[in-house]
């Protein structure tokens, strides 16, 4: 008896021994290690967002923020039989087409989003209701949003989910982040994103967020920087009107003095918005199998031939040459000229013209002769001179610098020598090879405008932190080889063309403008109508560039349009009170 | 009364006591006072049991069994519980059946057992005391409840030791159930058959040994087959045994986290109530089969040292008890109750501290559950009674 009692207590003994020696090694040798891995159980690293910086036209005018997106979150096992049903009901979605979004996912998975951009009214009814669906989460995210949608599209770009490459690249991108795919979101990136923050939370065993840990440290959310544009948004909402009748169009309005775009304007437009929820595949398909090619800013990414446009750019190459001067006249106009064994063509029969008619009747017969006398090489060279066939340097990705066709250009293209002699006569009058964008041109007028000085256009004007402004833009500018008594007479033609020539349908009767028409040949379809001009004629400020394509003649399509944008720009008061204006009048009732 | 032992009393009372302060901290004041209402009904059950004649016991030792196998039965057919029917609602109290059937079984044994002076190896000394701790123990295993079901195991080996039977034949009688739980991974099973192989060998004629491994090795095949059968969360809690830091989330989580707690509590704890991993919900059951971890976490090496120091006591109380009584019956219920309490102590330790696999096997005195307590202060009772009144 005694010995199998001693037998027994033996056995317990060693029983207890063995859990000794394990509670030893779990508590004493591996209780760091235990000690870490609770405290890691306990706290996560939650990231706080970082909002996106807020995007403003010059006047205040909110075109980009951030608002909060509500995602319905379930985490599958924790859901339970009567929350099902309840939920559907929430989101008037089938009980089995929400069985079904839950299904593919395993046992000890986490939640799983069951609805993105939920409604507020949604978002509310789950709350309320919150005690009877265990398992449902509402998560907020930040998300962009362009209130003015379509009309600054091209200016803006958009937002797109970052890529696998981006995220390789920079260390500050997490996956699901969104980064700028284009215009002003994606050159200003860096200013925009901020930097998120990050806070230590106490989680229970399922993640569930229980608040924030005071005792560790915080590191606060940087919110991204403002950006003030240089846009006016009065006048970017009436181009975008005026273009309504038109398929393909461009129109850019620029500051003379220091290349502060004023408006940008791209046709046909698509709604941003459509980047932050997944996109349905039919909008998807209509975007991008459009011809038309929505995503395509003309204004800057497009070049066309300058037809007219260019005839003020050979005026100014060969008066500095001296191969043509002010009274001038060369062979009358019949309406035909032969060069070699070719027929060129102009408009009229104009007669005998000085330059200042054949600026004003844009004269065909009279430019192919300057161009003639002035060469092909010459030409080129001062067509690049003054800024063509490079870009402007707006500060917006993706700028396309045009095209001028030098002599080693042609030769590559054709072969050496093998391009008819002609090609002059069309580089003359801004057909054929030549190209340009419409930014491009409102830079070259804006030049001629303030006596050759070509100003580097751009859209942000200053940006903001916090309400205090960091930086400021400094205009760019640099003096082009034009002489002033050559730039007279060439400005003293662009105000007969409104006066009386061929742009007189951008006359208005507040404020002398000047321009030149130009109708780019586009065959076998209908030529692009052009018209670049800029006001008041004395001291200029603004310049207008606008293209609308296959519309036929520049003088009647495109002039009016920027006479309309030059009389708006010049009236500020019309149409732009703002929205607090019905209680002025008290304001001065008391008086 | 002749003799009394405030030795077993003060243990038993500082051991419910210690039970009645972790279920405070990891079940909260709900559980805790829930849990100390069954402290005077306990404590009023166990005196009832020291007085109660032990003759009256035995003479009603068959209905009294009888009643549990109706009970388990009932409670196949009608039980409620966590995937599995162990337990019957009655009102606001869970009744688990096994619980009763465990002392009802010791109570038939003992009896039984008494009879001879000494058991012998063979069919008819043995086929009693087999199927009186074997029909509980299907039945519980049917719940499904392995673990517990291998106490009867447990309790019929102590009994049938302390009455003279020699340890090898012991092991021999249970190679076969040991070679079936075993046989769930070719990782215990190869060496435990080796194992055995080597004690039958050398302890006992090659013509048993060889009968011996042949048995053991069929039960053992049987094993893969049951497998095969089980629910996947009993299977996965098997497995996860085997693989304990695979899959950190799913099937062996509670094993981690429960080492997690365990030893983060390291020297001397976080503190009573400090425990995070507890209060944050990384352990599950925890005031029931997962107490001992939030104590581990909060009262540290030390904590758990007084605990185990606690139960040895205990033990030695009621192995004291068996050795000092004058008739066996009495002296086999105490090595019964012991074997009972010493199982569930070590298996539920053990399994929290990553030594065996997650049951669900509660820690005597200390877990949450009003019938556990009731039947643990019941099995104290009885020893008092046999330790103070001898027949």
């Amino acid at each position: 008896m005694a010995a199998r009692l001693t037998r027994l207590t033996q056995v317990l003994l060693i029983l207890l021994g063995i859990l000794s020696l394990r509670l030893v090694q779990l508590q004493v040798i591996q209780g760091a290690r235990y000690s870490r891995l609770s405290d890691r159980n306990r706290i996560r690293k939650l990231v706080l967002p970082a909002p996106r910086g807020r995007i403003l036209d010059r006047n205040g005018v909110l075109l980009a923020d951030t608002r909060p997106s509500f995602t319905v979150a379930v985490v599958p096992t924790e859901l339970t039989d009567s929350a099902l049903p309840l939920l559907a009901r929430m989101l008037d979605v089938p009980d089995s087409a929400l069985r079904e979004q839950l299904k593919p996912v395993a046992m000890f998975a986490s939640a799983v989003n069951v609805k993105r951009d939920a409604s507020f009214e949604e978002v509310a009814r789950i709350e309320e209701s919150s005690f009877r669906l265990p398992g449902v989460h509402i998560r907020v995210d930040p998300v962009r949003h362009y209130p003015a949608a379509n009309r600054y599209c091209h200016v803006l770009g958009h937002i797109g989910e970052v890529s696998e490459d981006e995220l390789a690249r920079d260390t500050s991108l997490r996956p699901l982040d969104f980064v700028g795919r284009a215009g002003i979101e994606a050159q200003y990136e860096s200013l925009l994103r901020g930097r998120d923050g990050s806070e230590y939370a106490e989680v229970d065993a399922r993640g569930q967020e229980i608040g924030p840990l005071r005792e560790k440290r915080l590191e606060p959310e940087v919110p991204g920087r403002d950006l003030v544009m240089t846009i006016d948004d009065r006048i970017q909402r009436l181009a975008d009107e005026l273009l309504v009748p038109y398929a393909r169009a461009a129109v850019v309005g620029m500051e003379t003095r220091t290349g502060a775009i004023v408006c940008l304007v791209s046709k046909p437009d698509f709604d941003p918005n459509i980047f932050m929820a997944p996109i349905d595949a039919a909008t998807w398909d209509s975007l991008i199998s459009n011809p038309s090619k929505p995503f395509y800013n003309r204004a800057v990414t497009s070049g066309y031939p300058p037809g007219s446009t260019m005839k003020p750019v050979v005026a100014l190459g060969a008066l500095r040459q001296g191969a043509l001067y002010r009274d001038t006249r060369f062979q009358p106009c019949t309406g035909k000229y032969k060069y070699g064994n070719r027929i060129f063509k102009c408009s009229a029969a104009h007669g005998s013209l000085d330059l200042v008619g054949a600026i004003a009747q844009s004269c065909n017969i009279y430019f192919y002769q300057a161009g003639l006398r002035l060469g092909l090489d010459s030409l080129t060279t001062y067509a690049r001179e003054v800024g063509l066939g490079r870009v402007t340097g707006i500060d917006m990705p993706g700028e396309k610098p045009g095209n001028i066709p030098t002599r080693e250009w042609l030769d590559k293209r054709y072969g050496k020598n093998q391009w008819g002699a002609g090609s002059v006569l069309n580089f003359a009058i801004g057909q054929g090879e030549v190209t340009a964008t419409p930014l491009q041109m409102a830079v070259l007028y804006g030049a001629i405008a303030s006596g050759g000085r070509a100003v580097r256009p751009y859209l942000v004007a200053r940006v903001d932190s916090a309400g205090r402004t960091i930086h400021t833009t400094q205009p760019e500018a640099r003096q082009l080889p034009m002489r002033q008594q050559d730039i007279e007479v060439v400005k003293l033609g662009l105000e007969r063309v409104v006066e009386w020539g061929t742009g007189a349908g951008a006359r208005i009767k507040e404020i002398g403008i000047a321009g030149k028409t130009g109708t780019a040949q586009n065959p076998p379809r209908p030529d692009h109508a052009w018209f670049v001009g800029y006001a008041p004629t004395d001291e200029p400020e603004v310049v207008f560039a606008v293209l609308v394509e296959n519309a036929g003649h520049g003088g009647a399509v495109s002039a009016p349009i920027a006479g309309q944008l030059i009389r708006a720009y010049f009236s500020p008061d019309e149409g732009t009170q703002p929205d607090s204006s019905p209680a002025e009048p008290n304001v001065r009732n008391g008086e | 009364m002749k003799r009394f032992d405030p030795g077993l009393i003060a243990a038993t009372l500082l051991l419910a006591s210690f039970g009645l302060l972790a279920i405070y901290s990891s079940g909260g004041s709900y559980y805790f006072f829930r849990q100390l209402i069954f402290v005077p009904v306990a404590i009023g059950a166990a005196v009832v049991a020291v007085f109660v004649p032990r003759r009256i016991l035995y003479g009603l030792a068959e209905p009294i069994y009888g009643l549990a196998v109706l009970m388990l039965l009932a409670v196949l057919i009608a039980g409620t519980g966590p995937g599995s029917h162990r337990w019957f609602v009655l009102g606001p109290v869970y009744v688990q059946p096994s619980e009763f059937a465990k002392l009802a079984t010791v109570l038939l044994l003992a009896k039984h057992l008494s009879i001879k002076r000494s058991v012998g190896f063979n069919f008819r000394d043995l086929a009693t005391p087999l199927a009186v701790a074997f029909v509980p123990a299907l039945l519980v295993m049917v719940e499904p409840d392995l673990s517990t079901s291998l106490i009867f195991a447990a309790l019929l080996a102590a009994m049938l030791y302390w009455q003279g039977m020699r340890p090898l034949h012991i092991l021999l009688l249970f190679s076969p159930a040991l070679s079936f739980a075993a046989g769930f991974s070719l990782y215990t099973w190869i060496p435990y058959f080796l194992v055995l192989g080597i004690i039958l060998l050398v302890r006992s004629g090659v013509r048993k040994a060889l009968i011996g491994l042949g048995v053991s090795a069929g039960f053992g095949l049987l094993s893969p087959v049951v497998l095969g059968s089980l629910k996947d969360y009993q299977r996965a809690r098997i497995m996860s045994f085997f693989a304990p830091w695979f899959d950190p989330h799913g099937i062996s989580w509670n094993a981690i986290q429960s080492q997690i707690a365990i030893g983060s509590g390291r020297l001397i704890g976080k503190g009573f109530l400090q425990g995070s991993q507890k209060r944050l919900g990384f352990l599950p059951n925890r005031h029931t089969d997962f107490v001992f971890s939030s104590l581990g976490e909060e009262l540290g090496l030390v904590g758990c040292l007084v605990l185990l120091g606690l139960f040895f006591w205990l033990l030695r109380r009621m192995l004291l008890a068996a050795r000092q009584s004058n008739d066996s019956s009495g002296s086999l219920l105490c090595v019964g109750f012991a074997a009972i309490i010493g199982y569930q102590m070590f298996v539920n330790i053990g399994m929290l501290l990553g030594l065996l696999p997650i049951t669900g096997i509660t820690l005597p005195f200390i877990s949450y559950g009003g019938s556990s307590l009731l039947l643990n202060f019941i099995m104290v009772g009885l020893v008092l009674n046999v330790v103070s009144r001898p027949e």
